[in-house]
């Protein structure tokens, strides 16, 4: 467990932009924060990975058919649906994990570059967002017609969230508190999306 | 004729006896006081009820078409519920060692869990949640049903997709996140017990979000929402940090005298003020809803 508060801290510390004052106060608290001390270690593979990366990531542009493929016959292909299912939802979250990271603010982020950081970023969550998508296209008779109807009502409330975020961000793409905000409507969708799919699956 | 009147009666009776039948369990079994219980009953509402006894005990209520009951386990660990129904709704009440890990998910089934000190996990797609009790840690998941937790526990996480979730009591380590459902919190002090909420986090899409009680000191909370309004009480005389933003909404202060400023942006507002050193920390964010701070 981590706590919400230290998140912002976390990362500067990992960083090494956190106040002299601060930095004493989180090392304390890392002595006794077993799920910090975690999230300080993930961070820093975070990071690490994150710098190894090469500025734009192109996917696999046949990487869904052969999916979609594997999925289709469910009944003899049970095992291998879950996996490719799990797969990819990791593989979407890892995608967005990345992305939303890096939508942090400068001093507790990788800093890109306004506009190309922007892009990446909207690329990135579309991405996991369109994968997710497809994963519970597929899964999506298994859900119960309320369900579906929620479902798609909230979809549409976030979505407009989200555009309301990235429109503001197109004209002020530098502002880390639209980041922000952009950053947790990405989050509640990519979460429901999961949540959703792991309801149809189970 | 009178013979085949009456054997139609009869087969009547029989099968409105046998639509209206239920199967009635009641079984126990022991376990450890800080063992673990698997509850799982698709539709109608599962019950949790901790006591000072090491043993589980059952209670259930199926109709016919409402699957059948199963249990498997040992002192350690114990699962049970309901399953292979076709909807019918059943009633399941279980007695666990007030120091249990509870994990519990419906699909429909309301959940009901009193008198926990444990750890609670508890799950549904569509069903309410309420809890009463001081739960050491708690996880409640519902999609459109509504969350009620009232007690104390040191740490709850409530999510949901559009059901209302009110938190109230004196807790320490809150987190609450909803779509489209409003949340509502009412935090405790010292004058009941608690410490006030020295962990808070609280966000929103649209629904609105109400932050009402103590702050602990030296705590930390956080609300935000994208569009809808945020209103945080607080007792006049609290010690805290405030800073407080929206985009494009607008901002109410009754704390204090500061006043909000238009952001540097041109939409929006934002406001910063202190009304002592050492006190809490309390982050507001709006994208375009309004923010409202005052005196509870």
């Amino acid at each position: 467990m981590t706590y919400p508060h230290m998140d912002a801290k976390l990362n500067e510390y990992v960083d090494g932009t956190l106040a002299a004052r601060n930095r004493a106060s989180v090392e304390a608290h890392l002595a006794e924060c077993a799920g910090c001390r975690t999230a300080v270690a993930e961070l820093r593979s975070l990071s690490a990975a994150a710098a190894r990366l090469p500025k734009s990531i192109e996917p696999g542009q046949d990487l869904w058919p052969a999916i979609a493929a594997r999925i289709r016959p469910r009944a003899t292909w049970n095992v291998q649906r879950v996996w490719w299912r799990g797969a990819v939802a990791a593989a979407a979250v890892l995608v967005i994990a990345l992305g939303l990271y890096r939508l942090l603010p400068p001093s507790t982020a990788l800093y890109r570059p306004a506009g190309e950081g922007w892009v990446a970023v909207q690329a990135d969550f579309d991405r996991a967002s369109d994968e997710l998508s497809r994963i519970l296209a597929v899964e999506r008779e298994r859900l119960r017609p309320e369900t579906v109807a929620l479902l798609e009502r909230n979809l549409a409330v976030i979505d407009t969230a989200i555009a309301e975020s990235r429109a503001a961000l197109a004209r002020d793409p530098a502002s880390a508190e639209l980041r922000r905000f952009f950053a947790a409507a990405a989050r509640q969708k990519v979460e429901l999306l999961r949540w959703a799919a792991r309801v149809a699956a189970s | 004729m009178r013979v085949m009147k009456g054997c139609l009666v009869l087969w009547l009776a029989l099968l409105a006896r046998q639509a209206t039948a239920q199967a009635r369990i009641d079984e126990r079994w022991p376990l450890d006081p800080g063992g673990s219980i698997r509850i799982v009953n698709p539709f109608g509402s599962i019950r949790v009820l901790g006591w000072d006894a090491d043993s589980v005990a059952v209670s259930a209520r199926l109709g016919t078409r409402a699957g059948r009951f199963f249990a498997a386990g040992d002192g350690h660990v114990r699962k049970l519920g309901v399953d292979g129904g076709n909807g019918e709704p059943a009633e399941l009440e279980a007695h666990v060692p007030r120091g249990a890990t509870v994990w519990v998910k419906s699909a429909t089934a309301s959940i009901e869990v009193e008198g926990m000190d444990g750890t609670l996990d508890l799950s549904s797609q569509g069903g309410s949640i309420r809890v009463v009790g001081t739960p050491q840690d708690l996880t409640a998941e519902t999609m459109d049903g509504a969350v009620e937790v009232a007690g104390g526990t040191a740490r709850a996480r409530v999510k949901t997709v559009s059901g209302d979730i009110l938190l109230r009591g004196a807790s320490q380590d809150l987190g609450a996140s909803t779509l489209s459902g409003r949340i509502v919190v009412r935090a405790a002090g010292w004058q009941r017990g608690g410490t006030g909420v020295q962990r808070g986090k609280f966000e929103s899409v649209t629904g609105d979000v109400r932050f009402e009680g103590e702050l602990g000191r030296g705590g930390v909370v956080e609300v935000e929402s994208q569009s809808g309004t945020i209103e945080v009480r607080v007792p006049a005389s609290v010690v805290a940090d405030f800073d407080v933003l929206t985009i494009a909404g607008t901002i109410t202060n009754h704390l204090g005298d500061a006043p909000p400023k238009p952001r540097a942006a041109g939409t929006g507002q934002e406001l910063r003020f202190s009304t002592g050193a050492g006190g809490a920390q309390v982050t507001v964010r709006n994208f375009k809803g309004a923010i409202v701070l005052g005196p509870k």
